[in-house]
């Protein structure tokens, strides 16, 4: 038992001190700011998301609205192309005055109306087609040239060029505007699979700026998780450490005080035996003298000095009377020379003796020779327990109980005094009982309600008996 | 009468002359031998026959019920008188047991060391007053305490005088003879009493008869 308890703590608490104390705040500081960054980087990531979804759905949308619009547009063109070629025709091929008058005003309409589309297809253009565009604005303003001699023929010339005119330079002129308008549209077409060409591309983008920020965050919740898991691991190591600190300190603990009970029985054991043994030895001889001086004092002296043998006999009778309490106190004897079951009927006789408590110990089968430490656990711990019954219980009667199965000693005492809350009062004295068997490895158990009287037992491991 | 013959054991020198001035001053008593330890004791008793023995309970070696033991059982005409420090009942019964007829407190006056010597020489148990009076007063209050019935109000006349002169050291023989019984009726009664009052044996028939102030 060489252990120094109170160094080895102390330098325990110290190390703490230095290892831990200081990164507490550092490593918590991280922790938050990573988890902030983490939330913050999501809804970033969010509301980005949303907005390029929202662009490109805008993007695609006008895309495909331009190219239906110049469809269209390029359409009317074409029908008006095709309709100022008929109505061109009527006019050269008929003779009525009155009724060309009528279809020259048709055309000239057709040509503003075609003029109108040709100039709102060039307001809605963008880059690419636009030379094809102007070629067929050429074309088509070569178209009206060639027509607009013949518009203001007379009815004669009519008759006599008009279809030729019709056939030969009309027509041909009208089938290659119509080529153009073919080609503007294909352009057209050509366009809005550049326009989706370009809404593919920003999807790309903005899959790749979603992947970055999502390899952001996990690459980040990754860091967390691995900063945390760090932490939990080092706080779960640091608890379990701490924990044997605390078992190892307890466990010193136990061992110092069952140690002191050890010295203190030790203690009491020799102290009793001294009084008993050498000053009680001492005392009787000292009465036996006195008995033996009376005896030889001649008859004339006597009657004088005879008062004061008395007085000194009485006097040591007192005091071996005293004593003989004090040893029993300090230990009793019994315990010693004649075992454990005399020693406890003697402390039951004693209460009986002293108080209105009437003890009772049953025996069913202890060892007669039972270890030391074995004996005088068993022995306090009765004793503490009658001092309880007797002072705070306000009990009747006792029964302490003592048996013995195959490898456990059992004890049981009970009592019918006024009982108590054990998990609410437990005194000093039910400690110490607790501890003294504990120290042996057995087992302590308080069964009390108020009102109810107190039921303790012990269980203790079965000593190897004594060799004696 | 014939002189007694005494062997006393104690470990103190100063006690042992002590008593020795005491006992030789009583007439018709004689020291024959001295011993500081149990095996002494013993071995002096095996050497001299002594009549009576004086033992101290505490002895170094051997101690004194252990002594008183084999005093006994070696010679059955050397009675044994304990002398203790301890009043309490459990010593006294383990004397008996041991086959001590007397057991003497250390603090009694010289004249029970005397009356008791006469007593267990003359076959009787002798207890200091003092135990005696521990014994039944603890009787007595048992008694009150657990509101039984004293069992020796189930003894007949003839178990109860059986019981005083079983108490007083008489053996069976001497009980027939003095009775006029056979051994037989005598073992008949003397069972009978033992398993009324719930006894084992005969030092705790004693102590009974003490406690009920049958002897003294």
């Amino acid at each position: 038992m060489g252990h120094f308890t109170h160094r080895t703590s102390s330098r325990y608490g110290f190390r703490y001190g230095l290892r831990y104390g200081v990164g507490y705040g550092g490593v918590r500081f991280i922790l938050t700011l990573g988890f902030g960054g983490l939330l913050v980087l999501m809804g970033m990531g969010y509301l980005q998301t949303e907005r390029l979804m929202t662009q490109i759905q805008d993007r695609s949308r006008s895309i495909e609205r331009r190219f239906l619009e110049r469809s269209k547009t390029l359409n009317e063109i074409r029908s008006a192309l095709y309709l100022s070629g008929t109505v061109f025709r009527d006019y050269v091929l008929d003779q009525d005055t009155g009724r060309s008058e009528t279809q020259l005003r048709r055309l000239d309409q057709i040509r503003r109306e075609m003029d109108r589309h040709l100039d709102e297809y060039d307001s809605g253009i963008a880059g690419g087609n636009n030379e094809a565009f102007d070629r067929l604005k050429a074309e088509i303003e070569g178209y009206w040239k060639l027509l607009s001699p013949a518009l203001s023929w007379t009815a004669e010339h009519r008759k006599h060029d008009g279809y030729q005119f019709l056939r030969d330079q009309v027509f041909t002129r009208r089938t290659s505007v119509l080529d153009l308008a073919n080609q503007v549209s294909s352009l057209n077409e050509r366009q809005l699979v550049v326009g989706q060409g370009e809404v593919t591309n920003l999807f790309s983008g903005f899959r790749r700026r979603v992947r970055l920020t999502l390899l952001g965050a996990v690459g980040l919740g990754l860091c967390l998780a691995l900063l945390a898991g760090w932490r939990i691991l080092q706080l779960e190591r640091e608890a379990a450490e701490r924990h044997a600190q605390t078992e190892h300190a307890r466990s010193e603990l136990r061992d110092l005080s069952a140690r002191l009970v050890e010295v203190q029985e030790a203690e009491r054991r020799s102290i009793s035996r001294e009084l008993h043994d050498e000053v009680g030895q001492s005392l009787s001889a000292v009465l036996i003298e006195v008995a033996n001086l009376g005896a030889v004092l001649p008859p004339e002296t006597r009657l004088l000095v005879q008062p004061h043998v008395d007085s000194i006999k009485a006097l040591t009778e007192a005091s071996m009377g005293t004593i003989r309490n004090l040893s029993l106190l300090l230990r009793p004897s019994m315990l010693d020379d004649l075992g454990l079951l005399p020693a406890l009927e003697w402390q039951a006789r004693e209460v009986s003796r002293r108080t209105e408590l009437e003890v009772r110990i049953v025996d069913r089968g202890i060892l007669t020779s039972l270890p030391e430490p074995y004996k005088t656990c068993i022995f306090r711990v009765v004793q503490e327990a009658l001092h309880n019954a007797e002072r705070h219980a306000n009990a009747k009667s006792i029964t302490v109980t003592l048996g013995q199965q195959e490898d456990r000693l059992h004890l049981t005492i009970q009592d019918d005094g006024r009982g108590f809350d054990p998990d609410r009062h437990k005194g000093l004295g039910l400690l110490g009982m607790e501890e003294r068997t504990t120290t042996l490895g057995g087992s302590f158990n308080v069964a009390s309600h108020p009102g109810q009287g107190t039921v303790l037992s012990i269980s203790l491991p079965r000593a190897p008996e004594e060799a004696s | 009468m014939a002189d007694i013959r005494i062997i006393l054991a104690d470990d103190h020198i100063v006690i042992r002359s002590g008593l020795r001035l005491v006992l030789e001053r009583e007439p018709g008593f004689i020291v024959v031998g001295e011993a500081a330890d149990g095996k002494e004791a013993i071995q002096l008793a095996q050497d001299l026959c002594p009549g009576v023995a004086v033992l101290d309970v505490a002895m170094p070696n051997l101690n004194g019920i252990e002594a008183a033991r084999q005093i006994t059982a070696a010679s059955p005409d050397t009675a044994v008188v304990m002398l203790s420090m301890h009043s309490d009942e459990s010593y006294v019964l383990r004397a008996l047991n041991a086959g001590a007829r007397g057991y003497l407190l250390k603090d009694s006056p010289e004249a029970d060391l005397i009356a008791a010597i006469k007593a267990v020489f003359d076959g009787k148990a002798y207890f200091s007053p003092a135990i005696s009076r521990v014994l039944v007063d603890d009787y007595v209050r048992q008694l009150r305490k657990r509101g039984l019935e004293d069992s020796y109000e189930l003894l007949t006349a003839r178990e109860r005088e059986i019981l005083q002169l079983l108490a007083e050291g008489k053996s069976n023989k001497e009980l027939a003879g003095r009775l006029n019984l056979s051994i037989y009726t005598v073992e008949t009664h003397r069972s009978n009493l033992m398993e009324k009052l719930n006894l084992h044996g005969i030092p705790e028939l004693i102590l009974y008869a003490v406690r009920k102030g049958i002897i003294s």
